[in-house]
């Protein structure tokens, strides 16, 4: 009863006009950067913090976090449309999504990612009210030694990802990590990898790998062969998902949200993991793993749905302990303290109105993102009736100012531009950039948990088996690794092997 | 005719540049470079003093978060890239000091940098999980006595002013810690929270979990005691005869022009003179250190020096 009255009188602070409106721009602002590659939230987020001071500590907040969570839903967009992926979370959403759009099912494709998000958001919302205090033992109780092992687990699933061989999946990873390793050495400070260049001490940045691998290369790669184009046109008339897809999409969205709460929870890679773990998760159980890759729209709503759930989830470590689970939302934490505020574990207690204000708000723009995106849906497939000729210097012209604008930096747009003609050349011989990117932004964090956990166990590799959490990430990985391997599990197998082989 | 030769005339005297251009400083907005991820302590701080100080300076002052490298990438970037004109500073935190006597870096304190204003410093203290056996510094020593190795301690990063003065501290107290660096305070909030590591050393970053009851504060690193926690001793009362408050403040690139200096001097001075940036630095414990030009450089001068002891004392010197 408590709760609910909690919620009436966040609500109560969530509908006063000036944070309707607060919440309306935060989600729409977060629509728009989430919709533009490059422009990521945080940029956003830092722009528009000085307006917010103007303010109530509640309307500022509230619009600041509708960036966030709008951008999420925007996200999927690009990744859907053009394979550019917004940020390493919506990765994944290319692999089908663009498949899809290249069949003329983009619609259906774009619909099912804003349901999607919107039933994940809505249910991160609902647990965040009941049980955030609960959870917040959970986020602390990964520790190195069980981040590792998380990673781990991670990157044996990255290997699901992949439709060609698991040989040059696992050689993409390889490169990935090793190009993640690039820069000062995140425990000693030692440059590594980096040939004395000082652009290249803070490492090479993950928004121009992305947009190279998968936004320039596609480009490219798309010059090659201008008829394949038709398709699209034809086919455009199916813009909502049908009967079929609802219901094909119905157990990865629910899957994938629970899944994706839980590892948005965890302070680091969680909503990353989650988005490639629930792509993983619904082609190991589909009995048609085949047709992943070439447009199965489970391979979009079961990964959308978890990384808006794990956006929601992010929200528990800030608001129990105070403590940012990503850069975002240490952009909020910041938010909070210039406005005289200190999230933490009194902040429920201290200002309930505010706390249960930002979460209901949540609620209402969840709500508003709905309405928001749906009609724009028919908008967006439109787009995809543009000629080449203005489609393509389009995304590449906003691909440099996306690259530049992340980090004010030209040597970032070589980068991406590099990362393009790898990207090209890696199509061209059958190997797929998306173990790569996700190997990119695992492998920095593998190293430097592995690290940590050795210097705490004292060098004992045992640490890793004796403590719970972390020996239940490893088993799961040796099960994935060896099941292949097991004659009971062949027959599953070879239904796997058809879908890399073909 | 005429408008084109007076234009070509601005233009030389622009190419001539220094004294002429800094009677007009500054002409467009300032960007200081802020080496620590946004919402941190720094990273707060830095923006109320941004922007009070945009008030006196006439041009808005934009905060640029280069984080890495335990502080020293944004510093070493702008040494390396910036020109020299007055619309690059950053925030120049120990390290920048102190890194190149450990390792080989692409900057050189004593001359790379234009030295403006020194600031403030941070107030460090040490945390350990309020769960734990800990209940004051001497149970730690004790139990360190007895397993040597076994107390471990989350940093936010190596070399930092935390590294080094647990390192300090243990020598003293004859006993030996385990150093585990993690990337800022967030991190290792978590980890002593989680109870990962046994203690915390960090700038105020805990202070909501102290106050909360989540972490207990076991040591803080000022002179005196800190009036928000007064029953913590300080490392002094404990005997160790230790002050550590790693101040900071903010230069250019080498070959600044002084009168732009002093523009930024003065503009910063005030900055820190306002009572509101006064309260939100009071908010993380920090208190303002202020330290003119001249006064600056030679503080930088004796600093390296002191690293320089400290460090080899430690073993953690450079050694070619």
């Amino acid at each position: 009863m408590d709760i609910l009255a909690s919620v009436a009188q966040g609500l109560g602070v969530a509908l006063q006009p000036v944070n309707l409106l607060a919440c309306f721009i935060g989600v729409f602002i977060g629509t728009l950067v989430g919709v533009l590659p490059g422009i990521g939230p945080v940029s956003a987020m830092s722009l528009l913090l000085p307006v917010t001071l103007a303010g109530t500590p509640e309307a500022g907040i509230i619009m600041m976090a509708g960036i966030y969570y709008g951008s999420m839903y925007g996200g999927s967009t690009t990744s859907i449309l053009v394979n550019i992926p917004g940020e390493a979370a919506s990765v994944v959403t290319c692999l089908d999504g663009h498949e899809m759009a290249k069949q003329g099912r983009a619609g259906a494709a774009l619909g099912i990612a804003a349901l999607g998000s919107f039933f994940a958001g809505t249910f991160a919302i609902v647990a965040l009210m009941l049980i955030a205090p609960t959870l917040a033992r959970w986020a602390v109780a990964f520790g190195p030694a069980e981040y590792f092992s998380l990673m781990v687990l991670g990157l044996v699933v990255l290997t699901f990802l992949t439709q060609g061989s698991m040989a040059k999946a696992l050689l993409m990873a390889c490169v990935g990590a090793v190009l993640g390793l690039i820069g000062l050495d995140s425990i000693t400070a030692q440059p590594r990898l980096t040939f004395d260049r000082l652009e290249l001490y803070d490492g090479i940045g993950l928004v121009p790998v992305v947009m190279g691998l998968f936004g320039i290369a596609e480009v490219l790669h798309n010059l090659e062969r201008p008829i394949a184009r038709e398709v699209i046109k034809t086919k455009l008339s199916q813009l909502w998902p049908n009967r079929a897809e609802w219901r094909a999409s119905a157990a990865p969205v629910a899957r994938g949200t629970v899944l994706g709460f839980f590892l948005g929870i965890l302070p680091g890679g969680g909503a990353v993991i989650s988005s490639f773990a629930s792509y993983a998760l619904e082609k190991r159980l589909s009995k048609t793993p085949e047709r992943f890759g070439r447009g199965a729209i489970e391979g979009v709503a079961g990964p959308e749905a978890a990384n808006n759930a794990a956006a929601g989830g992010a929200f528990i470590p800030l608001m129990t302990l105070g403590i940012p689970p990503n850069v975002v939302m240490a952009l909020l934490l910041g938010a909070f303290i210039i406005h005289g505020l200190q999230p933490g574990p009194l902040l429920m207690s201290q200002n309930p109105t505010l706390f249960w204000g930002i979460v209901a708000s949540m609620y209402v723009g969840n709500a508003m993102l709905l309405v928001l995106n749906l009609p724009l849906v028919g908008m967006w497939a439109q787009l995809l009736r543009l000629p080449y000729n203005v489609l393509f210097p389009l995304i590449v012209l906003f691909s440099i100012v996306g690259v530049y604008c992340s980090s004010n930096n030209v040597f970032d747009v070589y980068v991406m531009v590099a990362f393009g003609i790898l990207g090209y050349l890696m199509r061209k011989v059958g190997y797929e950039p998306a173990p790569l990117v996700l190997a990119f932004v695992l492998g920095p964090m593998l190293e430097n948990n592995l690290r940590k956990a050795m210097i705490l166990s004292q060098g004992d590799l045992s640490t890793f088996l004796t403590r719970p959490i972390s020996a239940t990430c490893l088993v799961f990985a040796a099960a994935l690794l060896l099941a292949p391997l097991l004659p009971a599990l062949r027959r599953k197998r070879a239904v796997v092997a058809l879908d890399e082989t073909a | 005719m005429v408008n084109r030769r007076m234009l070509a005339l601005a233009l030389a005297a622009l190419a001539l540049g220094g004294s002429a251009l800094a009677q007009d400083y500054p002409a467009k907005p300032v960007t200081l470079i802020v080496p620590w991820p946004a919402g941190g302590s720094t990273d707060v701080a830095m923006r109320a003093i941004a922007e009070a100080a945009s008030k006196h300076l006439g041009q808005p002052i934009v905060v640029d978060n280069k984080a890495g490298g335990s502080g020293t990438v944004g510093p070493a970037t702008m040494a390396a890239t910036g020109k020299p004109d007055g619309y690059t500073i950053a925030q120049i935190p120990i390290t920048v000091f102190r890194l190149p006597l450990m390792q080989k870096t692409t900057w050189d304190p004593l001359k790379d940098f234009t030295y403006i204003v020194h600031l403030t410093g941070y107030t460090f203290g040490i945390t350990s999980n309020a769960e734990s056996q800990f209940k004051t510094w001497n149970d730690v020593v004790e139990y360190a006595k007895a397993n040597p190795g076994k107390v471990t301690y989350a940093t936010p990063g190596a070399g930092t002013s935390l590294h080094i003065g647990m390192e300090q501290i243990a020598a003293k107290a004859g006993i030996k810690l385990t150093h585990v660096p993690f990337k800022g305070g967030a991190e290792t909030n978590a980890a002593v929270l989680g109870g990962h590591t046994t203690l915390q050393a960090d700038s105020s970053g805990w202070k909501p979990l102290v106050e909360a009851g989540k972490l207990r504060l076991l040591a803080i690193w000022t002179a005196n005691r800190s009036k928000n926690w007064p029953d913590t001793p300080t490392l002094k009362e404990l005997g160790y005869g230790f002050v550590f408050d790693s101040p900071f403040g903010i230069a250019g690139p080498k070959g600044m022009d002084p009168k732009v200096v002093a523009k930024l001097h003065d503009a910063l001075k005030k900055a820190i003179d306002d009572p509101a940036v006064q309260e939100q630095l009071a908010k993380y414990d920090m208190v303002v250190n202020y330290k003119n030009t001249e006064e600056y450089r030679k503080f930088v001068a004796e600093s390296v020096e002191t690293e320089k002891k400290v460090l080899s004392d430690l073993g953690l010197a450079k050694t070619n």
